[in-house]
């Protein structure tokens, strides 16, 4: 399945404009990754737990956007877009959501 | 090229499982952690606490009983010093008994409080109060009281429930934020079971006691009997056992009846000094 | 004693927030999908290139925005839960209603102007908590906004003011 966050699939025409289309998930991390990053605070630097729970939640955003997609019948989705909040408990959503389409 | 919106399934973001499922389960099973690691860490704490030198401990809280502002003593009246003789006397007497470690040495406080109470702290000092002293039936079930003081003494009790408290807390905050609010509860709940634990252990080595310098242990059940009527007198609610420092009274009172091993002809002294309200 | 009078209140919590809370959320849920059904005919998409026949429509920008908050039984739960790590399946709830409440208020505007379609939407989530205060029940702001394609009066189906409601 194509994803862009262009205005369209380059080389490729939009035949059908489907609407918007959403994937988000809320995530915690657990409190042996928040011990670590609390004593990497110490030294500073990147806190490689955190980096990884949030890869993995985009890419969970993204998988549910695109079941959506796949769902009312697209073969793309344009106009990608990120949202992330944050949820005070050590959690965080992500979402992604953009407009599924079918190209030729 | 057409534009339309076809109706979007919403359930891929929304998990439609029963939410009550999963915390049930958390629950239960972060409840059986918590209580072990509790009790771990009470235990683990207590035996390092233990290792302290009995001689640092008194050195460190030197001459002031940590908690003696918890029993407030009534203004501008004294202690007879005939009582503080005779409570002198008497814990010397025990003390004796009770084959204390060199070095180690019990100080005695007698405090005018309206409230009976009787508690062994850091550094060897134990206080009892004057409504304790007088409602104690007879010298034996007072000997008992102090006798069991000495032992929490002799056991380092007071240091290793200061060092078990100390490692649970340091744990919590090093897990942090959440962790630290609703946890603690469950592990206060294994700490309580820990102490019921010392308390009876302190029971023992009281009688122990009794019967070396009485030759019996009559009248211990009836210091526990005195200090329940006081609590009732005194109108505070008794908190269901699994809640409570001490084993319940009347399991108390029917172990150390049963282990006074007291003869027909068991002498149970009167107390020597009355304490007089003056 | 005051133990017990502790957890007490807290399991009453637990279960006013746990019932309240699940009746609420199944009725926001219904009415959400009332809504969406009500107001299918208006299009919405994240593209920012309308279609070639715009150029003879009005445009304006419309929005909707709520706030949502949480309930005793999902801050407990989301608490427990972020000890272990993991989905947070009882927030997933908040979050999705809050969205799809943003994106019904923003057609409503647009039905309330006549426009059959929004182009370019956007979100915007806040959370409203205080982060000084970390016991604070969680709450959170949802706002969509995009813009709105009015065709041109003559050509327009009137805009079906029995359908209107307030937004709740």
């Amino acid at each position: 399945m194509d994803i862009s966050n262009l205005e369209s699939i380059p080389g490729r025409t939009i035949v059908r404009h489907l609407g918007l289309v959403q994937g988000s998930t809320v995530r915690a991390k657990h409190a042996g990754r928040d011990f670590m990053a609390g004593l990497k605070n110490i030294v500073g630097g990147e806190l490689k737990g955190y980096t990884d729970l949030l890869n993995e939640s985009r890419q969970e955003a993204i998988d549910r956007m695109l079941q959506q997609a796949r769902a009312i019948g697209g073969n793309a989705v344009v106009n990608v877009r990120f949202s992330t909040a944050n949820i005070t408990s050590g959690a965080a959503e992500v979402m992604a959501y953009g407009t599924a389409v079918v190209v030729q | 090229m057409s534009y339309e919106n076809p109706p979007v399934p919403h359930e891929v973001n929304v998990t439609r499982e029963n939410p009550l499922g999963e915390f049930l389960r958390l629950l239960i099973g972060l409840g059986l952690v918590t209580a072990f690691a509790a009790a771990t860490l009470w235990a683990g704490g207590g035996w390092l606490a233990r290792h302290l030198p009995f001689a640092s401990e008194a050195a460190l809280v030197g001459e002031s009983v940590p908690g003696l502002e918890l029993v407030a003593a009534d203004e501008g009246t004294a202690v007879p010093a005939a009582i503080v003789a005779y409570v002198d006397d008497l814990t010397t007497r025990l003390a004796a008994a009770m084959d204390l470690p060199d070095g180690m040495q019990v100080r005695m406080h007698v405090v005018d409080s309206g409230v009976a109470n009787a508690f062994a702290t850091l550094g060897g000092h134990i206080v009892i109060t004057r409504e304790l002293y007088s409602r104690m039936p007879s010298e034996n079930a007072l000997a008992f009281v102090i006798a069991h003081e000495i032992a929490h003494v002799r056991e380092r009790d007071p240091i290793a429930a200061v060092g078990g408290g100390a490692s649970i807390a340091l744990a919590f905050a090093l897990l942090g934020g959440d962790a630290s609010r609703l946890l603690p509860q469950v592990a206060h709940l294994v700490t309580l079971g820990y102490s019921r634990a010392v308390e009876t252990r302190a029971d023992g080595l009281a009688l122990a006691a009794l019967k070396a310098v009485y030759g019996h242990a009559a009248d211990a059940d009836a210091a526990i009997r005195a200090l329940a009527d006081a609590r009732e007198a005194a109108a505070t609610a008794t908190p269901p056992t699994l809640l409570s420092t001490h084993p319940a009274d009347a399991e108390r009172i029917a172990r150390l009846a049963s282990a006074a091993s007291a003869g027909a002809d068991a002498v149970i002294a009167p107390l020597r000094v009355a304490w007089t309200g003056d | 004693m005051e133990f017990v009078l502790q957890v007490g209140v807290f399991v009453a919590l637990l279960v006013i927030g746990y019932v309240f809370g699940r009746v609420a959320e199944r009725g926001h849920f219904r009415r959400l999908e009332q809504a969406e059904k009500r107001l299918a005919r208006i299009l919405v998409f994240s593209e920012r290139t309308p279609p070639p026949d715009a150029a003879r429509m009005r445009s304006t920008l419309v929005g909707g925005a709520v706030v949502l908050g949480e309930d005793y039984f999902k801050r407990i739960a989301a608490a427990l839960k972020s000890l272990v790590g993991g989905r947070l399946t009882v927030y997933e709830s908040i979050m999705d209603r809050g969205r799809r409440e943003a994106i019904v208020r923003l057609k409503e505007q647009a039905a309330r102007l006549g426009a059959t379609m929004v182009f370019n939407v956007r979100f915007e989530t806040t959370s409203m908590s205080d982060p000084t205060r970390p016991q604070a029940l969680f709450s959170a702001e949802f706002h969509a906004y995009g813009t709105a394609l009015i065709p041109p009066r003559t050509e327009a189906p009137a805009a079906d003011t029995s359908e209107m409601r307030l937004a709740h």
